[in-house]
């Protein structure tokens, strides 16, 4: 089993030399013209004005949050699945319970408004 | 219209031919992956890929009542390989004090991703490149990993806009990720296994489709629109589009990096279309084939329990391929669910000799009930049915990309507010119920009987479930579209209850 | 070959691990966590339970590295080059508690089991024991974990669904403390609109 994760190895060395490939060939055919405008960051044509780091919202972070749990509860529901044909109906309503319990959270978060994204 | 009559007899001790499960790598194998990786992976993919390229252009431009590039070859067909020159030829910008390195790694991670997803995928009969036993787990691992690559993209220019467009793309793949995972549980659910392999086979064999059900026609719905969202295709492409925020996380990606995105990209949209065959449309089989399918019911003359290194005999008079090397196996299941199967080592009149290379035990009794089956030999790829099956399945991804191109061309893109209370709202409150009505319908129709149970019935029980829960969904949604409501504009409210847009004009 | 391709991945990994550590800039000390992540990913394959692997690179390079990027920028100026210098001082104490652990994991684990031993991965024969449960969970992992999480383990995964929820509530409760509360007002009625009216 060990031995198709290596197919897999040798697929991501590949894949990367593919695509390292064309970045070779423009390294050796592209010209090489380098000049102070061209290498300034681009805001729509006129100089940047502010420092390079933007204002963080929360909203980034509870999502990604958000994503986490749903993840590890999906993490959950995997072997759940693949197991449900040897498992009787009390799986079923174990399952049920733990969806329920984290649909009791989403629920609180969507009527906390912190599902809104302004 | 019994093939098999099962008089098995365990013979005595014979040497093993060969083990049909790849324990060990040999030289066959190697070659194997060889010809997928080079052939396969690194030939005709990103041929396919380019000329799909080509197919949107001209299809969007169909759409919009012109013809698209028709200049480079005949009706354009040598166009991506100008693009690609083009590409190639350009001086590469970088912006001053990005970082070098993490300006490149970021669309190799886009396209190091696509491919892995492509590795697990089968395109025929023992034509997946590798068959994981967790294949649906790894493939969902794999394209997480495209979120981190936009977040690097961004980061890395050290231009404020294409980080914002980069967090704002995060944000959307993340949240797009939930419904795409969690909609493939139904399917999981009712093939019992990981495997894609196994998924494609309970499709071909047992179920039919999974799309020919309820809960597949919602899981199927919801696959498509997450996966659309996780490519960033319109209409959800804001992180990506050039009217929105410059250009999002690419705006410093110029020639052939930028190429690189775009390669990225359809290849994305080639891979994540291949696994919505896969999964629903039963990639590669006919739409009823499972009726077709070879299945009887025997009763054993008497249980029998084989150790490693026996032959079995079964009696088999039908007229059947089932010679060693034409690619068939035969399965054989007792009433509690335990499979084994046997590859046919050699055939003298009806007597067929099975290989027993893992000891099988099939002491359930004296009415043991098992059934018989021919399967194609996934280990063995020089299959005949790959000449149907290959057309086949590539005929139903080049329909789904078409559908996509569609979509592409006819919807507008969404705001970014509405596409993420799309994503968390409804889709993940959609997928949640579609995993508990795949149990129901699995309850129904495939624990009785194996996929010939009461399809009717669970038509019957899962239609008005699945509808009631649309409807569900729909109506609580229906009172937070705040563009509805004229009268509940949002506003900005201090703690102190004043508000702090008094000074401007309500926005008229 | 199982243990040559070990001892290469534990060496780019205890590199990867050296390089979080030592990374001036946040950002490139996240990336090589990353790849420290991959090669735990690749470890748990070496040890056939691809089902830990999947869900080592599911959770924590998909969902946990975008976690630490938003929590890096939330923090920190992170286009802006702030390195994180440590004192000498802590530098030397620092040796010596890595010196500690290594010292105690060294004998630990030669006491358990000679270093010669390990040359050899045990072979997993198949045997009439291939048909049983624990033969079952050794061939196949996600099948196993599902019925024992279900049978054996129900009252931990319970308490697992639980702990996820109140981590969420706990989210949300923390992220809304301090942000301006935005809300949907509704507009009163046009006679008494407090500001200006464009007509």
């Amino acid at each position: 089993m060990v031995y198709n994760y290596i197919f897999i190895g040798l697929l991501i060395l590949v894949a990367a030399a593919f695509a390292a490939g064309p970045l070779v060939a423009v390294a050796l055919l592209s010209p090489k013209k380098r000049s102070a405008t061209k290498s300034e960051t681009y805001e729509c044509g006129v100089l940047t004005v502010g420092e390079s780091w933007v204002k963080f919202r929360m909203q980034y972070y509870l999502y990604a949050i958000l994503f986490v749990l749903f993840d590890v509860e999906t993490v959950f529901l995997y072997p759940w699945a693949v197991s449900y044909g040897g498992l009787g109906f009390f799986a079923l309503i174990e399952m049920i319970i733990f969806v329920v319990m984290l649909l009791v959270g989403l629920a609180y978060a969507w009527a906390r408004g912190a599902l809104r994204w302004l | 219209m019994s093939p098999f009559d099962m008089t098995m007899t365990p013979e005595t001790n014979l040497m093993l031919a060969q083990s049909i499960y790849y324990d060990k790598v040999d030289l066959w194998l190697w070659i194997r992956w060889g010809l997928y990786l080079f052939a396969g992976f690194f030939g005709v993919f990103p041929l396919i890929v380019a000329y799909i390229v080509l197919a949107e252009r001209k299809l969007a431009a169909r759409f919009q009542d012109r013809i698209g590039p028709n200049r480079v070859g005949p009706f354009g067909l040598l166009q991506p390989f100008a693009d690609f020159i083009k590409l190639i030829i350009k001086e590469s910008i970088v912006p001053k004090g990005a970082n070098g390195f993490v300006h490149l790694l970021a669309p190799m991670l886009t396209l190091i991703s696509a491919f892995l997803v492509l590795a697990v995928i089968p395109f025929g009969v023992g034509l997946a490149p590798v068959d994981l036993p967790s294949g649906v787990l790894y493939m969902v691992s794999v394209s997480s990993i495209a979120a981190l690559s936009i977040f690097l993209a961004g980061w890395s220019s050290r231009n404020k806009y294409s980080l914002l467009g980069a967090m704002r793309g995060v944000a959307q793949l993340v949240s797009y990720e939930i419904p795409q995972v969690m909609s493939i549980l139904p399917v999981i659910l009712w093939a019992g296994s990981l495997s894609m392999v196994s998924i494609v086979q309970a499709q071909q064999y047992d179920q039919g489709w999974f799309i020919f059900s309820p809960p597949g026609i919602l899981g199927f719905v919801l696959l498509l629109i997450a996966s659309i969202a996780e490519v960033n295709r319109a209409p959800f492409d804001l992180p990506e589009a050039e009217s929105e925020i410059i250009a999002g996380f690419h705006t410093e990606y110029s020639g052939m990096r930028f190429g690189l995105f775009f390669l990225g990209e359809y290849l994305n949209v080639f891979a994540v279309c291949c696994l919505t065959t896969t999964l629903f449309l039963g990639g590669g089989s006919l739409p009823f084939q499972s009726y077709f399918a070879g299945r009887a019911e025997h009763m054993l003359a008497a249980p029998f329990d084989a150790s490693k290194d026996q032959i079995l005999k079964l009696n088999a008079h039908h007229e059947f391929p089932l010679n060693p090397g034409s690619g068939f196996r035969i399965e054989i299941t007792n009433e509690a669910g335990r499979s084994e199967a046997f590859q046919v080592s050699h055939r003298t009149g009806n007597d067929l000799y099975l290989l027993a290379n893992r000891p099988v035990d099939f002491q359930a009794g004296a009415n043991a009930r098992v059934t018989a089956a021919a399967r194609p030999d996934f280990a063995s790829p020089w299959h005949f049915s790959n000449l149907i099956m290959i057309p086949v399945f590539f005929a139903k991804v080049f329909f789904l990309i078409f559908v996509m191109f569609w979509i592409r061309a006819t919807l507008p893109r969404m705001r970014a507010d509405r596409l993420m209370a799309f994503a968390w709202k409804t889709m993940v409150p959609l997928a949640i119920a579609n995993i508990f009505l795949g149990a129901i319908w699995y309850e129904i129709v495939i624990r009785p009987a194996g996929g010939y149970g009461h399809k009717l019935v669970g038509w019957a029980v899962t239609g008005p479930l699945t509808l009631a829960a649309i409807a569900l969904v729909f109506r609580i949604n229906r009172n937070s579209y705040q563009a509805n409501d004229p009268e509940r504009r949002p506003t900005l409210i201090s703690r102190t209850g004043e508000s702090l847009l008094a000074a401007t004009t309500q926005g008229q | 070959m199982i243990q040559a391709l070990f001892i290469a991945l534990s060496a780019f990994g205890l590199l990867m691990a050296l390089g979080t550590v030592f990374a001036r800039n946040l950002v490139n000390a996240a990336l090589f966590l990353v790849a420290f992540f991959f090669v735990i990913a690749c470890q748990f394959v070496l040890l056939e339970a691809e089902f830990m692997a999947a869900i080592q690179v599911l959770i924590y390079i998909g969902a946990v590295t975008v976690i630490l990027m938003f929590g890096i920028m939330l923090t920190r100026n992170i286009q802006g080059d702030e390195t994180t210098t440590v004192s000498k001082r802590w530098r030397l104490l620092g040796l010596g508690a890595f010196g500690t652990v290594c010292t105690v994991l060294v004998l630990g684990i030669n006491a358990y089991q000679p270093w010669t031993d390990l040359a050899v991965r045990p072979e997993f024969p198949v045997t009439k024991d291939s048909t049983t449960p624990r033969g079952q969970a050794i061939l196949s992992m996600t099948p196993t974990v599902g019925r024992e999480m279900m049978t054996r383990y129900v009252v931990a995964f319970e308490l697992a669904g639980l702990l996820l929820t109140a981590a969420l509530v706990g989210a949300v409760v923390l992220a809304q403390h301090d942000s301006t509360d935005i809300v949907n007002a509704k507009a009163e009625k046009p006679g008494t609109e407090p500001a200006v009216t464009g007509s």
